[in-house]
């Protein structure tokens, strides 16, 4: 940083100081100067195709672009004169000449930048008499994406983007002028592990996603800040969901997840496994506590919880080290792992705690790391040696508690069933469906990540604090609340406020 | 569908890329050679000039349908070109262009159905001085009237 020389220059008035060869654009934007832009995309390489963001340069004749202008001592700028404002409408007006007039059933609409420049820096009546020219609405490119070339304002985000980053450039610009259009070579789809950020990079609804398309409207969701738990590297996501009324059965809850910006640790995107994390949080969840298998109404987790207290105190004292296992797992937060050390180690002295999660997949060199629990350096942090247990470990119990569905990866079902046969009092605490539902006396519905509080840390040692993005259904509770009511009910040391 | 050019045709190709320091540079040149043997560069050409030259073939796709001169679809065994840009366009363009649709039956992108003609046009011959123009084959006609070119088919259809 310090290698960089600054330069001061002077933005509608503001003295702004940014270091040299940043784009004037972002010197405004640092100043809190927002310059309209299309097809600047700050991850991406400048192309300066869409002249949206035109300003005057003391001195200079034309207007210059501002994301590709850098900054220089003593350059006097302004970004919203006259002509700049005009040179504005006329881009604008010159875009809309070919645009449909989507907005009513686009996806994009209220998060459009056409819709909002429009609003904000265009508001012209339109001056074609020409029809519009007709283009494909809706061809599939590949992974559940959908083109619509009448809406594309062709300013290559997308085909910069997939250049750059996963690098695989499955899309292009074809013919010229008029004619322009982006496309995929005959039928080569975009086939990569990161094809949803195209839809959020598209500035305009010419991308969307067949899993969002007509399924809602921008403007109902609630953007709520989170981690991904798919793997270690924790990205910064946002969690929209439609939560301010009642749902109906089967109504989507989550309707997307999409990336949010974290220089540290996802720039500004996000894998397709982390963005398919929104099935993770509203399929296959447990919805009740289940008894021998079966869902009981009416009956709360914490009612529920005096059975395993109770079941906990059936093993004396010098018989619990060997006499109680537990199984953990990454997903759990640092919080809750401390909380799990002081209740299950230090409170009842237990030996047999173990680890069970999702097994490793293959890392892309990209984001997706081969561990796909997103808090293993938080586990080793809490002060944990993490093993999975062996069969017989876990059929020599008295008592088996068993944090998350992931077991089941590991051994094979019919010997686990085997095992946990022989075991007098197990208990299931899982936010999903599994083959270890059966097995257990009772299964409590816990929350997914998404729904907690906490902080991970990543296989880069980046730790991360997350607050709730999604509030859980009735009757699931935290392993926080769990923990710390089993703490409560044993009279051990819960460890004060942090519990909750 | 696969493509391979001939071992003199592959011979030219190679001696074209070795002319240049990045073998990208190359794909106008390889382009040309592949459609002067094939007369149109099909998608299998594309992918199989891309693979040569260390390309992707979307790459190759964007500056094939860039410019108007490479042909995606095989030709007529004519090709007439008909600028409509500017100065021809002034010039009436348009009517020498409705005249040949009238006589021929054909559109721009079009080819008879006897594989005789192939009509295109183009965004400026480089003839605007004798506006309204044409290309048959690569040969300037221009200025043309509804006359000159009503005789141009005739003969282009006894040339069949
Ligand atoms: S599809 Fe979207 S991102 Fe791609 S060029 Fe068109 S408007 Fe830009
Ligand atoms: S790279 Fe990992 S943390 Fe990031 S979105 Fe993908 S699965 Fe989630
Ligand atoms: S943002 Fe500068 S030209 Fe598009």
């Amino acid at each position: 940083m310090s290698g960089l020389k600054r330069v001061g220059l002077t933005i509608d008035g503001l003295k702004v100081q940014a270091a040299e060869g940043t784009s004037i654009l972002k010197a405004a934007e640092q100043a809190g100067v927002v310059i309209p832009h299309f097809c600047y995309h700050p991850a991406l390489e400048i192309e300066g195709n869409c002249r949206m963001c035109v300003v005057e340069i003391e001195g200079l004749p034309k207007l210059e672009p501002s994301c590709s202008a850098l900054v220089r001592e003593g350059l006097v700028v302004r970004t919203s004169t006259e002509r700049v404002r005009e040179a504005r409408k006329d881009v604008l007006a010159f875009l809309l000449a070919e645009h449909p007039l989507d907005c009513p059933i686009c996806d994009k609409a209220g998060e459009c930048r056409l819709q909002d420049y429009y609003d904000r820096h265009g508001l012209t009546a339109s001056r074609m008499v020409e029809p519009r020219e007709r283009r494909e609405k809706k061809l599939a490119i590949g992974r559940g994406l959908i083109l619509d070339r009448e809406r594309c304002v062709l300013c290559t985000r997308c085909v910069r983007f997939l250049r750059q980053m996963p690098g695989t450039g499955e899309l292009g610009v074809f013919e010229r002028g008029l004619r322009s259009e982006v496309g995929i070579f005959e039928d080569a789809p975009v086939d990569n592990g990161y094809s949803g950020n195209l839809v959020d990079i598209c500035p305009v609804g010419a991308i969307t996603a067949e899993d969002f398309r007509f399924k809602t409207r921008a403007w109902f969701l609630a953007r709520k800040p989170s981690v991904c738990p798919h793997c270690g590297r924790g990205c910064a996501v946002t969690v929209e969901s439609v939560s301010g009324y009642p749902l109906a059965k089967g109504e989507r809850r989550v309707y997307r997840i999409t990336a949010r910006e974290n220089p540290a640790v996802n720039g500004f995107w996000i894998c397709d496994l982390g963005r398919d994390g929104r099935r993770d949080i509203d399929e296959g969840r447990h919805a009740r506590l289940m008894k021998a298998g079966v869902p009981v109404a009416g009956l709360s987790w914490q009612t529920a919880l005096a059975d395993v207290a109770a079941a906990i105190r059936t093993v004396p004292g010098p018989e619990r080290s060997a006499g109680i296992a537990v199984v953990l797992n990454g997903r759990l937060t640092c919080e809750e792992l401390a909380l799990a050390k002081r209740l299950f180690v230090a409170g009842l002295g237990l030996s047999k705690v173990y680890f069970a999660d999702r097994k490793p997949g293959s890392a892309d060199g990209l984001l997706l790391t081969a561990e796909r629990l997103p808090n293993g350096r938080g586990v080793l942090e809490a002060g944990f040696a993490p093993r999975l247990p062996a069969l017989d470990e876990i059929a020599a119990a008295d008592v088996l508690l068993v944090f998350g569905p992931y077991l089941s990866e590991h051994l094979a079902e019919e010997a686990l069933a085997k095992a946990w046969a022989g075991i007098p009092s197990k208990f299931l605490f899982s936010a999903h469906e599994g083959p270890l539902d059966r097995l257990a006396d009772i299964v409590f519905p816990v929350a997914v990540p998404a729904e907690k509080s906490g902080t991970y840390i990543n296989v880069d040692g980046t730790r991360q604090t997350f607050a709730q993005a999604v509030k859980p259904a009735a009757g699931v509770a935290a392993e926080s609340a769990i923990l710390a009511g089993l703490a409560n009910l044993l009279a051990l040391d819960a460890g004060g406020g942090d519990a909750r | 569908m696969s493509y391979a050019p001939s071992p003199a045709a592959l011979e030219k190709i190679e001696g074209t890329i070795a002319l240049y320091p990045e073998k990208p540079a190359a794909l106008l040149p390889v382009l040309h050679i592949i459609q002067g043997e094939s007369g149109f560069i099909s998608a299998a050409a594309e992918a199989w000039a891309a693979a040569k030259l260390g390309l992707r073939p979307v790459r190759v796709r964007e500056v094939l349908s860039f410019y108007t001169m490479f042909r995606r679809a095989p030709a007529g065994r004519t090709t007439l070109q008909v600028c409509r840009n500017l100065s021809c366009a002034l010039a009436g363009a348009d009517d020498i262009l409705g005249l040949i649709r009238e006589k021929l039956g054909i559109g721009p992108g079009e080819t008879t159905s006897d594989g005789a003609v192939t009509l295109v046009t183009a965004e400026c011959l480089g003839h605007c001085d004798h506006a309204p123009c044409l290309q048959v084959d690569g040969v300037d006609h221009g200025p043309v009237t509804r006359e000159t070119v009503a005789a141009l088919i005739e003969e282009l259809k006894a040339h069949v």
